[in-house]
């Protein structure tokens, strides 16, 4: 296999990622508090209200890339967590209660503000977390819809918003900046729009850029939408991929197939799915998870438009309807195959799999494939078991592409 | 004393929870009335009762677990797996509805696959708010019950009248106070009434037509007549705190070692029949009150009296010498508890102890040691 070069724009990924932890680091001594936010969250508010907003998810992301997810949540379990919990949350206990932080310390936060639209975990080790550091405690509450918004969901997030914006105003003691907030809305729009743009181009065949990529270039979208850097960062990269195009510079230089994969990657074995799907000339397209961010706010009706794009992500919905949602971006991409990770962290992503493939190979007449493993901890990863799900899937594409 | 009446009574509740869904097929065939199910716990069953149809409390299985393996990952509940379970075995073919109350990620997603598997007539995601301290909480829920009940009346073809819903608040309220007076006649004499007896009664009561329910209670109460407080014998007296009293043998395990149970906060408890709604003004508000105040939990804990502080007044209040955390498997709200709420009981000084359980086949003789391990360091005697 070719070694591809590595994008330029990662060097500047690097820089952020430095001046964001050295930003938070250093937020607390210039009298900024650090909020703990959740992924799916209106960051966009705290930055308006100028607090520094941290993502302990990422910690745990970071912790798993580096290899290191078990030992942090070893520490855990000692205390009675179990392994069953999502790793982020345990890596994030762990490092609470751990001597060594081989990854740096997680940033405490002052206050913390969870969203309960991805999952169930987020709030309950929020909790655990406000009590471990003593901070105030906020949860943003979303029930889960269908296919239709429902006003009364939209309402009550919209609601919860302005007791939000009042809490960070008793915190902060200062009232909420009305015209920060519309600029922070309008990087926020720039930035999900040419993420978006970007990731269109796994589009393309061959493509300049898929999965995995995404996957790296992610960190600025989650974590820094709303700032200005982010929507720099995007347009680097936008121009970066543009320019591999013209340059035939693909992301799986002889790619054969298209792969819809859900959800959540492998975070410690990145470089061993992406080689072994491109050995097999099949790029990893297009994912639910990296499409979360494609956020257009209406800065006329700043709230309400936040409540409504907040409350329908896909990470709030049912059954049926994610399965729709899947099907549409299989079709946008044009996939020839999906791969559904049955990740043993994330149970509101995992739990009906195994009926969604069935249910999707059906309906999109594509070969599809469930396989078993734990995003960041490699205690239940087994390669044998993993290759032993994905060999026949790859004959399968195999035997579809010479009819 | 056990009186001939009352062991009738007694052995009349055994029977309903060994095969629990008899009453509801025996009501269907009689009335052809729809029976709806309902996960436990926090939903408004006043409202399926009002609307005519058969509120039916599914408390888990233990037999062919294995059908759920290919819908649910083994490290999903067992609660909801082997609900999944026995709904695929064709043991809740009764029902005609089925309603998931949504605290945990599990309650979120599983509808999705149940809807394909077994689809039925009325299915719904019951979602209560999971802040109930901000106004926005009390304003949501209300929205969300006139969602629910409009949802009732649509099935049912026609609305649910203020007498009907009054009516049906009044027999609920009454069943609750009953079992809170069970309860308390269990606690001022253990040997009325066996933990394992008052707990089957509670599992019972959210299987069996409620006017009948009502009726049971009346008569088990009035045969019940402890004995004064210096004739009783003495005994340990243990709170459980988690979801499930699953099985039902640690109950047993308990008092063989001496003890009894005082209290709970468990689904399949106390948190089923704790607090009432009041019977005059707006409904819905009197049913978004109950749940707003209800006891915290994994799932709605609360910043004003969050969870551990409620167990640690709770063990206070009931006397209770120790704690036992039923831990469900895989269970993550509880288990995000867990280690705070061991601490929180260790420093006001009240012995705990943490049991993993699990619904299906579980190996008794292990639990049963772990339970009685406790009791002896709580100062039990074998009674056996
Ligand atoms: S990985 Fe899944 S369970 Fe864990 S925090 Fe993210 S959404 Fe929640
Ligand atoms: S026992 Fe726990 S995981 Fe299972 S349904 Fe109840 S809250 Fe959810």
């Amino acid at each position: 296999m070719s070694e591809k070069k590595t994008f330029k724009t990662a060097a500047l990924m690097k820089e952020l990622m430095k001046k964001y932890y050295e930003d938070g680091l250093s937020a607390r001594k210039s009298g900024i508090p650090v909020a703990w936010v959740t992924a799916v969250s209106p960051v966009e508010i705290v930055y308006a209200a100028g607090l520094f907003p941290y993502y302990p998810e990422n910690f745990g992301a970071i912790a798993a890339a580096r290899k290191i997810a078990d030992k942090l949540s070893v520490v855990a379990e000692s205390k009675g967590y179990a392994h069953d919990l999502c790793a982020y949350a345990r890596c994030g206990i762990g490092d609470a209660y751990a001597s060594e932080h081989p990854v740096g310390e997680i940033i405490k936060p002052d206050l913390l503000l969870c969203c309960n639209t991805q999952c169930g975990s987020l709030p309950k080790w929020f909790e655990v977390a406000g009590r471990f550091y003593k901070a105030p405690y906020f949860l943003l509450d979303a029930p889960q819809i269908g296919a239709e918004p429902e006003n009364l969901v939209t309402n009550y997030y919209l609601e919860q918003l302005k007791e939000l914006i009042s809490f960070l105003e008793e915190v902060t003691g200062k009232p909420f900046d009305y015209d920060r907030f519309g600029e922070v809305l309008y990087y926020s729009n720039e930035a999900c729009r040419l993420w978006n743009e970007v990731l269109d181009t796994a589009a393309q065949k061959p493509a300049p850029f898929g999965f995995f990529d995404a996957c790296f270039h992610m960190f600025p979208i989650v974590t820094m939408r709303g700032t200005k850097e982010a929507v720099v960062y995007y347009q680097a990269l936008k121009d970066e991929v543009e320019e591999r195009i013209i340059k035939e510079n693909y992301a799986v230089p002889n790619e054969r197939y298209k792969i819809y994969f859900d959800h959540i990657p492998l975070w410690p074995k990145l470089r061993w799915f992406s080689d072994l799907f491109a050995s097999h000339g099949a790029l990893m397209a297009v994912s639910l998870y990296t499409h979360s961010w494609a956020y257009f706010f209406d800065r006329n009706r700043p709230l309400e438009s936040l409540a409504e794009q907040y409350t329908q992500e896909f990470v709030n919905r049912f059954f049926d309807y994610r399965i729709e949602l899947k099907l549409r971006l299989m079709r946008k991409y044009n996939v020839d195959g999906f791969v559904l990770f049955s990740n043993r962290s994330c149970k509101p992503n995992a739990i009906g799999l195994y009926d969604k493939r069935n249910i999707i190979s059906s309906m999109a007449g594509i070969p599809g494939v469930v396989f078993e493993a734990d995003m960041s901890d490699l205690r239940f990863f087994s390669e044998e078991q993993v290759l032993a799900k994905l060999e026949p899937f790859f004959e399968q594409l195999e035997s579809r592409g010479k009819k | 004393m056990n009186t001939g009446l009352n062991i009738e009574v007694l052995e009349y509740f055994n029977k309903v929870t060994e095969d629990p869904g008899q009453e509801a097929r025996l009501w269907k065939e009689e009335t052809g009335g729809k029976v709806i199910g309902f996960l436990l716990t926090d939903v408004p069953e006043e409202l399926i009762h009002a609307a005519g149809f058969f509120p039916f409390g599914i408390s888990g299985g233990k037999r062919r677990m294995s059908l759920a393996d290919a819908h649910l990952q083994i490290w999903t509940c067992s609660y909801v797996r082997s609900n999944l379970a026995m709904a695929l075995g064709g043991e809740l073919d009764f029902l005609d509805g089925l309603v998931i109350p949504q605290r945990c990620d599990e309650t979120r997603m599983v509808m999705g696959i149940w809807k394909h598997q077994k689809p039925l007539s009325f299915m719904d995601n019951f979602r209560p708010p999971r802040q109930v301290e901000r106004p926005s909480a009390k304003n949501y829920y209300l929205g969300e019950l006139r969602r629910f009940k409009k949802k009732l009346e649509e099935f049912r073809g026609s609305e649910i009248t203020d007498e009907e819903l009054k009516q049906s608040i009044r027999l609920y309220n009454s069943n609750r106070t009953l079992l809170e007076k069970l309860f308390d006649l269990h606690r001022q004499d253990p040997s009325l009434l066996s933990s394992r007896e008052l707990y089957n009664i509670i599992m019972a009561s959210m299987i069996i037509s409620r006017k009948k329910l009502n009726r049971l209670l009346n008569r088990l109460l009035d045969t019940l007549n402890p004995k004064l407080p210096e004739e009783t014998d003495c005994r340990v007296k243990i709170f459980i705190s988690g979801t499930f009293l699953e099985p039902l043998e640690i109950a047993d395990y308990i008092e063989e070692s001496g003890g009894t149970i005082v209290g709970d906060d468990l689904k399949s408890g106390s948190r089923y029949f704790n607090g009432n709604v009041p019977e005059e003004g707006d409904f819905l508000e009197g049913f978004a009150e109950r749940q707003m105040q209800k006891m915290p939990s994994a799932s709605f804990d609360t910043s004003t009296n969050p969870r551990r502080h409620f167990l640690v007044n709770a063990v206070k209040e009931k006397n209770a010498d120790g704690v036992l955390l039923l831990h469900l498997k895989y269970c993550e709200p509880e288990n995000f508890d867990y280690y705070d709420t061991k601490q929180a009981l260790k420093k006001a000084g009240i012995p705990v102890q943490k049991i993993d359980t699990e619904f299906g086949e579980t190996s008794l003789g292990q639990l049963r040691t772990r339970v009685q391990a406790f009791m002896e360091m709580l100062g039990g005697v074998e009674l056996i």
